[in-house]
């Protein structure tokens, strides 16, 4: 017992001279210390940055959490901000003023239980990067924004260069599936989000146009592990249509010998008649609840979500602010951000459950099954509700409890 | 208890404690949660802690993923562990011949394999098996056979991470079966050259007996190894396509570390150790009727 309090004192001296921690996903994570210079030199406060691979980041932070070893300062994708609430990861936002001027509908993902958890840092809905000369040669000045024609366009540049695919959506990628079930305006979840929602005919008619992509061998049937350089397999036109979120600036400005900057071009995704709900990777900053220097840690949050670091951030990686105030910059303004302003007019509604994450993925496993022929459309449909169920067992029991709002 | 034994005890004891501390008090825990419906709720607030006795596991009797996991590595071990022992024994037997030069290096070369970074090498496999530029297709593609969608076909991916793994560790036994082999008596073999027996013969009456202790001990290694296959699909695959490369571990790593149903992932650890245990203790009786042990 001594020597466990021993250790703790030994834990708590170590803390307080060691720089303020903050984590973050891939490109954000990878950039964050080139803010930080000038943080330092304004507050004093040295900050160690650690970046997370996106697909281990959710259990490094649940381990981190259970292990006590949490950072100061997280970023979070706002689906996950409920889930790391209700375990008491993180503190409330104390201050207001952190929450003033933010884009529309990015603060409601960040909240638990009617309390903000969460400053909402960058918003990064999909679009479709095109590659111009490639539709230009089969006729398409910019990809159609209606479904059918869409497709149609597909058809047109396989047709043109048989060997070649033109949708790059890898299998294990949600993304492209959630955008169209947003379009249709699938619900996804129903009985106070206790049950899966899958079998309804609006994420019946965006599943079905998705397996058709691949049915038609527009898209290939390939995980991302398959393909080992998404951007290069696009630069070296294996792909004319690649829908990603801003990030894919930040690719196009690093490896612009491979890909002439005339090349490409970016509108939003199609909708069935037109533009409609885009899904997209909101990112959010919160501050743990076990900080040891919440003064600090609070003081880096303010620094990050202000507009002047959100417009640096989205010069280094292009990443969209979240605070209205950074769009009137003149940077704000070039042509190519102008689709994922209007597709943020308009975001898909994900369900806020803890279990979304999980439902998601399973979703897309199912999705990947039907593509590969193995279950028809209504036997894929029937198995995400039972998979979906299955998962939010515990929440349906929770709820008769009252544990859970 | 005498002076001696006293000794003997205050000697043991250290490993003793640590063994109880970090084996089978774990161990034990883990069984207690296996019992429970330990989630993310209860990671929130212990009182969504309930006991739910065998409720894991018929929970898991009751989800095709679990199965499909067990299926999966029973395919891995079924065909690995022939692989894997197969080779060594074959790599081992070419080393051991009196005609072979430059021993050392190709033990060294067989054996690099083994000590190199599993993430690393996956990824230089994952170049390897590309459907369309991978070295593997372009040698199929010479006699003749069309290129194999190596990790994007279900059925083809667990061949893919057979050859991987095999690859990636035959060097170990390799080793073992060398030093193995060189105890085999020299004067035994002669004598049976000399009556005439023929290299198969040798081989099934004078190396495999004297060998047969090894053998045992490599085949129980490897049904362990193969049982608890994770890293390799992880790195290569994430378990796809189609989830054809789940394995029972990768399902326990997915449902406790990446989903926190900690209750869930100790059943199947639970499982796991019986099954291995099980293996084990097969192993070990034919092993015995042919006096191995």
């Amino acid at each position: 017992m001594a020597g466990a309090a021993g250790l703790l004192a030994a834990g708590c001296a170590r803390t307080a001279d060691r720089p303020l921690q903050l984590w973050a996903m891939s490109y954000e994570g990878d950039y964050a210390p080139l803010l930080m210079p000038a943080f330092a030199q304004a507050t004093g406060i040295a900050v160690e940055v650690q970046s997370l691979p996106w697909t281990a980041s959710h259990e490094k932070l649940l381990t981190a959490f259970a292990g006590d070893a949490m950072p100061d300062v997280l970023m979070l994708p706002s689906e996950w901000v409920g889930e790391f609430a209700m375990i008491g990861a993180l503190a409330p936002v104390p201050d207001p003023r952190l929450l003033a001027g933010l884009f529309e509908g990015t603060r409601a993902a960040g909240r638990y239980r009617g309390r903000d958890y969460a400053v909402p840092w960058s918003v990064a809905p999909q679009a479709q990067f095109y590659r111009r000369d490639l539709l230009a040669a089969a006729g398409f000045g910019r990809p159609p924004p209606a479904w059918a024609e869409w497709r149609a366009m597909g058809r047109a540049l396989r047709r043109r260069r048989p060997d070649e695919w033109v949708f790059l959506m890898p299998l294990n990628w949600w993304d492209a599936l959630f955008t169209f079930a947003g379009q249709t305006g699938a619900a996804m979840l129903r009985d106070r989000d206790t049950r899966g929602d899958f079998r309804s005919p609006a994420f019946g008619a965006a599943l079905a146009f998705y397996a058709s992509l691949y049915a038609e061998k527009l898209a290939p049937a390939m995980l991302s592990t398959e393909l080992q350089d998404p951007f290069a397999a696009f630069a070296q036109g294996s792909f004319a249509i690649y829908p990603r979120s801003p990030a894919m600036l930040l690719d196009l400005k690093r490896r612009r010998a491979e890909i002439a900057d005339n090349a490409w071009g970016v509108v939003r995704m199609p909708g069935p008649n037109g533009p409609g709900p885009a899904s997209g990777i909101s990112a959010s900053l919160c501050v743990a609840a076990g900080t040891r220097r919440p003064d600090q840690a609070w003081a880096l949050m303010r620094y990050l979500t202000d507009a002047p670091a959100e417009l640096r951030f989205q010069h280094l990686i292009g990443s969209l602010p979240a605070r209205r105030a950074a769009w009137t910059a003149p940077q704000m303004q070039a042509p190519v951000l102008r689709p994922f302003l209007d597709q943020m007019a308009q975001p898909a509604r994900m369900p806020g459950v803890v279990e979304w994450e999980r439902i998601r993925i399973e979703v897309q496993l199912v999705a990947e099954r039907m593509v590969r022929g193995e279950l028809s459309l209504p036997a894929a449909q029937a198995m995400m509700d039972r998979r979906a169920d299955a998962i939010l067992a515990k929440r349906r029991a929770l709820l008769d409890t009252g544990l859970v709002a | 208890m005498t002076r001696q034994e006293r000794a003997a005890w205050l000697f043991v004891a250290p490993v003793l404690a640590i063994i109880l501390l970090v084996l089978v008090l774990p161990a034990l825990l883990a069984l207690a949660l296996a019992v429970t419906d330990y989630s993310i709720y209860a990671l929130a607030d212990l009182s969504a802690l309930r006991f739910i006795g065998l409720g894991n596991f018929t929970d898991l009797f009751g989800t095709p993923l679990f199965w499909r996991a067990l299926g999966n590595t029973a395919l891995f071990a079924l065909f690995g562990v022939p692989m894997a022992i197969g080779s060594s024994l074959a790599a081992a037997l070419l080393l051991d011949e009196a005609t072979v030069r430059w021993k050392p290096l190709w033990r060294v070369v067989l054996f690099a394999p083994y000590v190199t970074s599993v993430v690393a090498a996956a990824v230089v496999w994952q170049f390897l098996l590309n459907t369309r530029f991978g070295l593997l297709n372009y040698g199929l593609g010479l006699i003749g056979i069309g290129p194999v969608d190596w990790l994007g076909n279900p059925r083809a991916s667990i061949p893919a991470i057979l050859i991987f793994v095999t690859w990636k560790i035959f060097g170990y036994n390799m080793i073992v079966f060398s030093a193995a082999l060189s105890a085999v008596p020299h004067d035994l073999m002669e004598a049976a050259r000399l009556d005439g027996a023929s290299r198969w013969e040798r081989f099934r009456h004078v190396t495999l007996p004297a060998i047969g202790p090894t053998l045992l001990l490599a085949a129980v290694m490897s049904v362990a190894g193969f049982v608890q296959l994770f890293a390799e699909p992880y790195v290569m695959t994430m378990g796809g396509p189609s989830q054809s490369t789940v394995t029972v571990l990768y399902f326990m790593f997915d449902e406790g570390f990446k989903w926190w149903n900690l209750g869930q992932a100790s059943a199947v650890a639970l499982i796991l150790f019986a099954i291995i245990l099980l293996l084990t203790v097969v192993q070990t009786r034919i092993g015995r009727r042919y006096e191995w042990l």
